[in-house]
């Protein structure tokens, strides 16, 4: 007798529990209930250098079209087309060169009639701010007097490309050749001139602004090297186009440029 | 490959050669030392000492432009009273290769001393021998398989070091191009057949080194052992 | 005259000793743990006591208040307990490590006699690992003597050896402790060993001595 009521207590105190999650049933369901639409998520590949422009961008966008929300995965041009091709997933691609996504779209990854120049890029000749050079133009660059001259790699790094053929054009290359430093990538090259171990350098004008180290000398005219143009375009595997297509459409709009302009863009 | 710059070897070799001769014998000198005794702060400094190891190379490579830079304390010096630069020259590439290497090297050689017999190092004192010669004599040839064994590993990581030197020595193709530097620009540039070469050539160094090290203990070590007793 | 008067504070006890040695033959008896090897390391001058004294025929080797004389410059003699040969060095050279370089010539001479006497001419140009332990006994032996030391000592010189060279050795120590005629402290813990060797006893127990026969 007293066993089969101490088995009755603890059958009670097993229920408990149960009895409790039936108390306030599916609060978090009807919450989820009115809001019949996916947020949709939409993975930016960008190039590095766009990193402080686009990061400003996303609250913008984000609250014009509260239904999207913006992921970016960020690196040089040249791996994120290599990714792209091998099939990581992406909507949208923002390229800083004309190459990479030639390449694409050689191969179908990205829909052409959604391509377009959403920006352009300007070089630009630097120097520390502590210790500037007495320079003021490109064509004063003398071997006898600049000992370092902190360039871009110019067969694998897109700026390096750019400063050779504008050197090229000038006739400086050949000189300077003992004077060069080649950098793995723009990151590198600021830094050689941020810490005065280079006196001058060549980076693109968008990386300058945002240095607060270094100072620019002076600006390449654009017909001495290839236009440097950043293209974008939905790519092909992309299962948002439409929300993709808005977010080119609102780069390339007014709100757009002006965040470009402010962090150096052209 | 017609008319190939053979400039990556040599430097890589010069480069790794001098690092390594000089990571010996400081490796040795430090671990002679600290091998056996105990004092305060000891834990501290071989922290340090340890550290590149776990770094990522670019902290190394950023440490040492801080360190070595035009501007750096130890750079800013040099350059005033003895007009020696180190930043883009291939003494750039040596430090960054002493930096990275040192670890390998100091921790072979601790273990080699640490596993000597201390009585035939008090024998050799017992009977008159000064310090400097129980080093030379006892010490240093019986700690020399394990003495070697970090030379050879030091020789390598200097051969393979790429990350620390890109940063310090930068690149300057003839001047600071090493093998590891020319292999990452070939294949950044997609010259895929320059790139194979290159890491031919540096697969083949590493590997005979350590079949050679390994070819010479097996042959050597019977004659270190140590059969006291 | 060896005259010895030490004190050091060990992990487990205090060792705590004094007492002189002609020349004639001292034994340190005493189970494993007593502080035996402590005292010979400290003649050696490879430990230093904490107080005390220790004098070599008028030659201050440990004062307090003074700097202890280095090991390298006391002319000891030390035959270590596995005998501790150079592994990567011949017999010859073993024997001969610690002459110095410019007393070559009667040193040799030195060498020779005590190389004859032992009776190992032909292990010289052999390495240790190719010997046997009685060999290596010798050998050791002729090494600590090579350098014409003022004292020897000799921590369980036979304890690793099997019986019938042991018995042996025996002889061959006081043979050699006749010739040589210089204070030896030899360190065993077998008591027969220690009755056939010494011409005393000092019978320790934790650091301190417990009888004087």
């Amino acid at each position: 007798m007293k066993r089969t009521f101490r088995f009755l207590i603890l059958l009670c105190v097993m229920l408990i529990p149960l009895g409790c999650s039936n108390d306030n049933p599916s609060s978090p369901e009807t919450e989820k209930q009115p809001d019949p639409v996916q947020e949709v998520e939409l993975m930016i590949s960008a190039a590095a250098s766009l990193t402080d422009a686009l990061d400003e961008m996303k609250p913008l966008f984000e609250s014009e079209h509260p239904d999207v929300s913006l992921k970016f995965n960020f690196g040089s041009s040249g791996k994120l087309a290599q990714m792209i091709t091998q099939g990581a997933p992406a909507d949208v691609f923002l390229s800083a060169s004309e190459k990479d996504m030639n390449t694409l779209q050689d191969n179908n990854l990205i829909i052409e009639e959604t391509r377009s120049h959403f920006t352009e890029n300007e070089l630009v000749l630097i120097t520390n701010k502590e210790n500037p050079v007495s320079l003021t133009s490109f064509e004063e660059i003398d071997a006898a007097t600049v000992e370092h001259f902190s360039i871009g790699e110019p067969e694998s790094v897109p700026v390096g490309r750019y400063t050779k053929e504008m050197l090229e054009h000038l006739g400086l290359w050949t000189s300077l050749q003992n004077n060069l430093v080649f950098g793995s990538d723009v990151r590198q090259v600021l830094t050689h001139v941020e810490m005065g171990n280079t006196e001058i350098g060549v980076v693109y004008a968008s990386d300058a602004q945002i240095s607060p180290k270094v100072k620019v000398i002076a600006t390449a005219d654009a017909d001495w090297h290839e236009p440097i143009v950043y293209p974008g375009a939905v790519v092909s595997e992309s299962l948002h186009v439409e929300e993709a297509k808005q977010f080119l459409t609102f780069l390339t709009g007014d709100e757009g440029k002006t965040i470009l302009q402010k962090y150096g863009f052209k | 490959m017609n008319g190939t710059d053979y400039t990556p070897l040599l430097l890589s070799l010069k480069v790794a050669g001098i690092s390594t001769v000089i990571v010996f014998v400081l490796g040795v000198f430090f671990a002679h030392v600290f091998a056996r005794r105990t004092f305060f702060g000891k834990g501290v400094i071989e922290s340090l000492f340890l550290l590149p190891l776990v770094l990522p190379p670019t902290v190394v490579g950023f440490g040492l432009l801080i360190l070595f830079g035009k501007k750096g304390w130890i750079g800013s010096w040099l350059l005033n009273w003895f007009d020696i630069q180190i930043v883009f020259t291939w003494i750039g590439a040596v430090i960054a290769s002493i930096v990275v290497s040192f670890p390998l090297m100091y921790q072979s050689a601790v273990a080699a001393f640490e596993n000597l017999d201390t009585r035939l190092e008090n024998a050799a004192r017992t009977m008159g021998a000064s310090e400097w010669r129980v080093f030379w004599t006892i010490s240093f040839r019986l700690a020399w398989p394990g003495l070697l064994a970090g030379l050879v590993l030091s020789f390598a990581r200097g051969l393979g070091e790429f990350g620390a030197t890109l940063m310090l020595a930068g690149y300057i193709p003839g001047k600071t191009d090493t093998i590891p530097m020319a292999i990452y620009f070939a294949v950044e540039s997609g010259q895929m057949e320059k790139a194979t070469f290159w890491v031919v050539i540096i697969v083949a160094l590493g590997f005979s080194t350590i079949m050679w090290l390994n070819w010479w203990s097996r042959r050597n070590m019977r004659r270190y052992k140590n059969d006291v007793g | 005259m060896l005259d010895v008067n030490i004190n050091k504070q060990l992990p487990h006890f205090l060792l705590d000793i004094a007492f002189q040695v002609e020349d004639e033959i001292l034994v340190l008896f005493g189970p494993s743990g007593a502080g035996k090897t402590t005292i010979l390391n400290i003649i050696a001058g490879l430990e230093h006591p904490d107080t005390g004294h220790i004098l070599l025929n008028e030659r201050s080797f440990f004062q307090n208040g003074h700097k202890p004389l280095p090991t390298q410059k006391r002319n000891v003699g030390y035959l270590f307990q596995d005998y501790a040969l150079f592994p990567h060095m011949t017999v010859a050279h073993n024997i001969a490590y610690g002459v110095d370089k410019k007393a070559q010539a009667e040193a040799s001479l030195l060498i020779n006699q005590l190389v004859e006497v032992l009776g190992i001419p032909h292990l010289l140009p052999k390495y240790p690992h190719q010997i046997s332990g009685g060999e290596k006994q010798r050998v050791a032996l002729a090494r600590a003597l090579a350098t014409a030391p003022s004292l020897l000592l000799l921590d369980e010189p036979l304890s690793a050896l099997d019986r019938e060279t042991r018995l042996e050795c025996q002889k061959e120590l006081l043979r050699l402790h006749q010739i040589w005629k210089i204070p030896f402290i030899i360190v065993t813990h077998d008591l027969d060993e220690a009755k056939k060797l010494g011409d005393r006893i000092l019978f320790l127990e934790h650091g301190a001595v417990r009888t004087n026969r």
